[in-house]
């Protein structure tokens, strides 16, 4: 229980100093600190609808963020959740496009099986390159970013392009009212189902199998693992897939959901954002939930902004890169209190 | 044929700068994934300095300088507060990326490209059609020399070498690891400087939002493929550049047949086939990444 | 040893505290210059601290520390050098990608800039002027474990040193290179060096040091006395102290190495030697893996209820020995059995069900996830032996833990604390608890007390011994010869990777000794 805390307090801290080093960022830019909290204070929590909006972006966002937890968990450094994203859009898109005129009950689960593959394949290639030639992952996964960006340059502008578009941004062809699952709200209780039983499920599989266990320690010491017998590579196999097909299945509910259409560029700091909350979280499912609430009313706040403030939205990308910066340092201080703190509750 | 050399030249130069600051960074022991935030922080400096002081010197040490004290920012998260090392250079990243957008948007009310009066003095009309390239082109070869001798010729590299390797040696012969870490980053941010200098004031002359593009991971992987050996991580970094030229150049071969972001990718495409070859090449050799507990000094 | 010299070292009151643990405390004590000095204790004793103290490298809480006569400013490394004193690591402080002259060149001063063939020319006469058989181009990595000693002593007299400190240097060392280490510490005496040894067997005390002094829970309780007219028992009590467990004398005698050369081991009696044997390993030789010479043509059986050590100077083949038997390096030919089963091609996962068990080398990394909590360090066998999407329930697991913890005495709070929140000690037995459960067969016993003290060794050595009455066979591996001589039916010897020699009692620390260097020995 305090080592929950423990972490609990420490990303506090550290969301603080960096909140602190944002300040003088804005300041030095010309902007009033104060401002710029107060309005990104009142877009993310304080307005009206604040909920509902810091749903339609956490839901998707939680779902991606469970899945760079548990793959970060086992040790993998996957941090290519925004090209899994998505790749995982693209391969619904298509199939919504091939399976056009069915009924809905046969196109949306296919969409999802599609999305979740898609994703599941984007990250399998960086997986099976580290399991079995030992090449990094970090840079694999973070090239598959770029590569996933292109490729949806291209499919937005060629196969599936919206010949009717008014050209500020290539995209896709809407999709029929038919397959939505969610208005462009993006908070529906589809949504919200999918996001409780990827949370329930993954959950399970961390806490109370095997698995968990196994793939936690292999994190942390992989040698250890291995001198019990492990087979770490089915370990890391299975990391990898379920990290990729679940930011595929995050791409896809936000095709799905409230975008309703494949847009070249879209939501570029998901698959950063998910990192993020899985870090502040501490690796935990539950904590992800909390945390991508938070992120969530971060990622409205970007919007209302420069609509109503006139403040530039690339507030919240230095924000959440602050954020980064700090969140996994380890101050010595707060662990000599926390230590201080435990011995002295016994 | 000449044109060619000087397109792989000009893309290949901020590459190589970038990239001698990765293999300093990696003989001290850091894993460095803030290139790319150093890169445009240099990049946007030099642009921005050139346009208020009118002055290249005076834009290229204001670069410089400012790529110094955020390396030092990042020395401290990372020696100081024992931040994991990956998690807070991508942080560095999303810092330069996101601070050098938010620089031009307050400066100049948009988000569009801001042009300079002029860029970084050509060799000169002695070499030819060369000489429209820069001088940090020029000088290039010779950082790449110097590096190799101060990281394999001297005391002071060996001493680097140490304390990225063996802490314990280090601090066993009165190396402080810390302090020799942050020669190492501060080094490296100078580099940045200038290789983002050199992209955005080389032969164009303009900074626009996130221009680097991913060449500051590039840059780390080349490191990686050159087995943080200075010479062979700046091969690797021309390399990638080659094939970046290459891809250009193709587009204009074959045009419509071949879809134009495919071409784009394909520096990408080398770079991940680079890491793999390299893994390869030594044995699947121990990866990086995780938080365990292995991978602490 | 003239009066008015002033000691080459003088310490009043040292203390070092780490966190909680009080490592040394008020530690006063005065070395003469121009003698050798030994320095003994178990293993948490304080040496190495106070070691590392004298050398600059750790800054003591309270006290002082003078070398020859001037007061030393606190945890400085290059004052405590340039006044003269190196130290000598345990393990060495050699960067392993170094060539040997980049290793001496690292830590002087002098020159800038140098080109490789310079540097090695320059280093190569230091090493020749030393007597040290080692080319300065060479790699520290390819060096063996006695050369990696040597290029570490040569490094600590690149500078005219005037007190040289070894830290347990005789750990790694077969008994003739002890004697050839010896030999080079006289030298450097005559040479006018003082010299502290880290030691802690009696035997070598007696052997090479003028005085000698003890610590015991960071305190000195003895010394400097004179090496001449010390009484061995006395001395051994002194490092042992007053002991919780009763200790028969052999293993008093093993425990702080004052056991003479000759060795008689009772083995179990009771033992069916007609069983068929626990382990099975027919001419086994195995492929390069980059960790030590590969095994060649390696025959070795073990039977119930037998403990057979194997000794040798580490880097001889041990590692690859216990990785060849826990299915993690390949085997090229030959045939591994394990309680009559065939098992040369089944995974690991496949032996530890049949009963192996391994208490591997490196105890932090092997054995252990440090940051990870009891509970799941201890679990972590018995999940290994079901499927991967299995149930489990931690609530369960956690009371089968602490109840396991708890018949073996470890010392612990709460079963959710971090594994390495435990002293080596009792870490050790939780590995234990996890290794010897009532299945076990065949357990690999590696370096099991290394680095623990007389009370954890002891408890080893005991916990070693009940699964031999269980009959299971236990393969131990050890560099400790007192050790291997007082616990083991039979000893076998590892040179490069093959089998040197099979020792039956009563022990000749000779005769082992010289099948550990490969020189014929007769007798």
């Amino acid at each position: 229980m305090t080592d929950s805390l423990v972490s609990i307090a420490r990303a506090l801290v550290f969301i603080v100093v960096a909140l602190v080093l944002c300040a003088v960022i804005f300041s030095i830019a010309g902007f009033s600190a104060e401002l710029m909290f107060s309005a990104i204070l009142d877009g993310a929590f304080l307005r009206n609808g604040a909920l509902n909006h810091a749903l339609r972006w956490g839901l998707p966002l939680f779902i991606t963020a469970v899945g760079v937890a548990i793959s970060f968990r086992a040790g993998y450094f996957n941090i290519g959740a925004q090209g899994q994203f998505y790749v995982g859009a693209i391969c619904a898109a298509f199939v919504a496009e091939w399976t056009s005129g069915a009924p809905a009950f046969v196109v949306i689960p296919l969409c999802f099986l599609a999305g979740m593959i898609g994703g599941a394949l984007w990250a399998l290639w960086p997986g099976l390159l580290r399991l079995r030639s030992g090449a990094d992952e970090v840079i694999t996964t973070l090239m598959g970013n770029f590569l996933a960006g292109l490729l949806l340059v291209y499919v937005t502008s060629g196969p599936l392009k919206d010949q009717s578009g008014s050209g500020q941004q290539a995209s896709s062809r809407p999709l029929d009212a038919a397959y939505r699952i969610s208005n462009s709200l993006g908070v529906s209780p589809t949504i919200i189902a999918i996001a409780v039983i990827v949370g329930l499920s993954m959950w399970l599989l961390v806490n109370r199998t095997s698995f968990g266990m196994m793939s936690g320690l292999a994190g942390r010491n992989p040698t250890m693992v291995t001198w019990q017998g492990a087979k770490l590579w089915k370990v890391g196999l299975a990391s990898f897939i379920i990290s990729g097909a679940l930011a595929g299945l995050a791409g896809t509910i936000e095709l799905m959901g409230p975008n309703g259409r494949l847009a070249s560029g879209f939501l570029p700091a998901h698959g950063f954002t998910a990192i993020l909350i899985a870090l502040v979280a501490n690796l935990s499912i539950l904590g992800s939930a909390v945390a991508a609430l938070f992120f969530g009313g971060l990622a409205s706040a970007a919007l209302y902004l420069p609509v109503i403030a006139g403040l530039p939205s690339s507030a919240i990308d230095i924000i959440n890169a602050a954020i980064a910066l700090f969140i996994t340092a380890r101050s010595q201080l707060i662990d000599r209190i926390m230590r201080f703190r435990s011995r002295a509750n016994g | 044929m000449d044109d060619i050399i000087i397109a792989i030249l000009r893309s290949g130069t901020p590459l190589v700068y970038v990239t001698l600051a990765g293999v300093i960074a990696q003989r001290a022991g850091i894993w460095h994934l803030g290139l790319e935030g150093l890169m445009i922080a240099g990049a946007c400096a030099t642009i921005l300095g050139i346009v208020f002081t009118q002055s290249i010197v005076l834009a290229l040490l204001i670069a410089v300088g400012v790529c110094m004290v955020v390396s030092v920012l990042f020395w401290f998260v990372v020696e100081k507060l024992k931040a994991n090392q990956i998690i807070a250079g991508l942080g560095l990243t999303g810092l330069g990326l996101g601070g050098t957008t938010l620089a031009i948007e307050s400066i100049f009310g948009s988000q569009a490209a801001v042009s300079a009066p002029f860029g970084l003095p050509r060799i000169g009309p002695l070499f030819g059609s060369f000489g429209n390239l820069s001088i940090l082109v020029l000088l290039m070869p010779f950082f790449v020399l110097a590096f190799w001798v101060l990281l394999r010729r001297t005391r002071f590299g060996l001493r680097l070498a140490a304390a990225g390797e063996h802490p314990f040696a280090a601090r066993s012969v009165g190396i402080e690891p810390s302090r020799i870490r942050l020669a190492a980053l501060v080094i490296g941010g100078a580099l940045c400087a200038l290789g983002g200098a050199e992209l955005a004031a080389g032969s164009l002359q303009f900074f626009s939002q996130n221009m680097t593009a991913g060449r500051g991971f590039m840059a780390f992987a080349a490191v990686i493929f050159g087995a943080g050996h200075p010479v062979g991580a700046a091969l690797a970094a021309m390399f990638f550049a080659i094939v970046g030229a290459l891809g250009i150049r193709a587009q204009l071969v074959f045009g419509d047949r071949v879809p134009h972001d495919l071409l784009l990718g394909l520096p990408y495409i080398a770079t991940v086939i680079g890491i793999w070859m390299s893994a390869r090449l030594r044995g699947g050799a121990k990866a990086i990444s995780g938080f365990g507990e292995l991978r602490d000094n | 040893m003239s009066e008015t010299t002033p000691p080459v070292l003088d310490c009043h009151d040292v203390t070092v505290r780490f966190g909680d643990v009080v490592a040394l405390s008020d530690v006063s004590i005065s070395f003469a210059s121009g003698a050798i000095h030994a320095v003994v204790g178990q293993n948490g004793a304080g040496k190495t601290t106070f070691a590392r103290v004298i050398a600059g490298l750790i800054d003591p809480n309270e006290g002082s520390v003078r070398i020859s006569g001037r007061d030393m400013p606190k945890g400085s490394v290059n004052d405590a050098r340039r006044a003269g004193v190196e130290l000598v690591h345990q393990s060495f402080a050699l960067p392993p990608s170094f060539t040997v002259a980049e290793a001496m060149q690292f830590g002087g001063a002098g020159g800038k800039l140098y080109t490789r063939n310079q540097l090695e020319r320059r280093w190569q006469a230091h090493l020749d002027a030393l007597n040290i058989n080692v080319k300065a181009g060479q790699r520290i990595r390819d060096l063996p474990v006695e050369s990696q000693q040597s290029v570490e002593i040569a490094r600590a007299l690149v500078t005219d040193a005037k007190l040289l400190i070894l830290d347990e240097p005789t750990a790694v060392l077969s008994p003739e290179g002890t004697e050839k280490l010896f030999e080079r510490i006289r030298h450097l005496k005559s040479a006018g060096v003082t010299i502290i040894l880290i030691l802690h067997k009696i035997r070598e005390v007696l052997a090479i040091a003028d005085t000698v002094s003890v610590l015991r829970g960071g305190k000195l309780v003895e010394g400097p006395v004179a090496c001449s007219g010390v009484d061995a028992d006395k001395l051994s009590e002194l490092i042992i102290g007053p002991s919780a467990r009763p200790l028969d004398e052999d293993d008093r005698a093993a425990l702080t190495g004052s056991a003479s050369s000759l060795h008689t081991h009772v083995g179990v009696s009771g033992n069916d030697v007609g069983a068929p044997p626990i382990l099975d390993m027919k001419s086994v030789s195995s492929a390069p893996d980059g960790d030590g010479p590969p095994l060649g043509d390696v025959s070795l059986a073990i039977r119930p209820g037998e403990i057979v050590g194997v000794a040798g100077v580490e880097g001889n083949g041990q590692r690859t020995l216990v990785r060849a038997l826990s299915a993690l390096t390949e085997v090229q030919s030959g045939t591994i059995a394990l309680d009559g089963k065939q098992v040369t091609t089944m995974p690991l996962q496949g032996r530890r069900i049949a009963g192996l068990r391994v208490i591997p080398f490196e105890r932090n990394v092997e054995g252990l996830s440090l940051t990870s909590s009891l509970w799941e360090n201890w679990s972590a066998r018995k999940l290994l032996q079901g499927s991967l999407l299995s149930w489990i329930r931690p609530s369960a697991l956690r009371s089968e833990c602490k109840s396991a913890l708890d018949t073996w005495d470890v010392r612990y709070a709460t079963v959710v604390q971090r594994a390495g929140s435990l002293s080596g000690g009792n870490a050790q037995k939780v590995i234990l608890s996890r290794e010897m459960d009532e299945d076990a067969r065949l357990i690999i016993a590696a370096q099991p007390t290394r680095g623990l003290d007389i009370g954890a060794t002891a408890f080893v050595w005991d916990a070693l011994d009940k699964a031999r009455r269980r009959n299971c066979g236990i393969l131990l591996i050890s560099s400790d010869l007192d050790e291997i001589m007082d616990i083991c039916d039979r000893v076998v010897v590892m040179l490069s990777g093959r089998i040197a020699g099979t020792f039956e009692p009563p022990y000749d620390i000779a005769r082992i000794g010289a099948a550990m260097t490969g020189v014929a020995h007769d007798r």
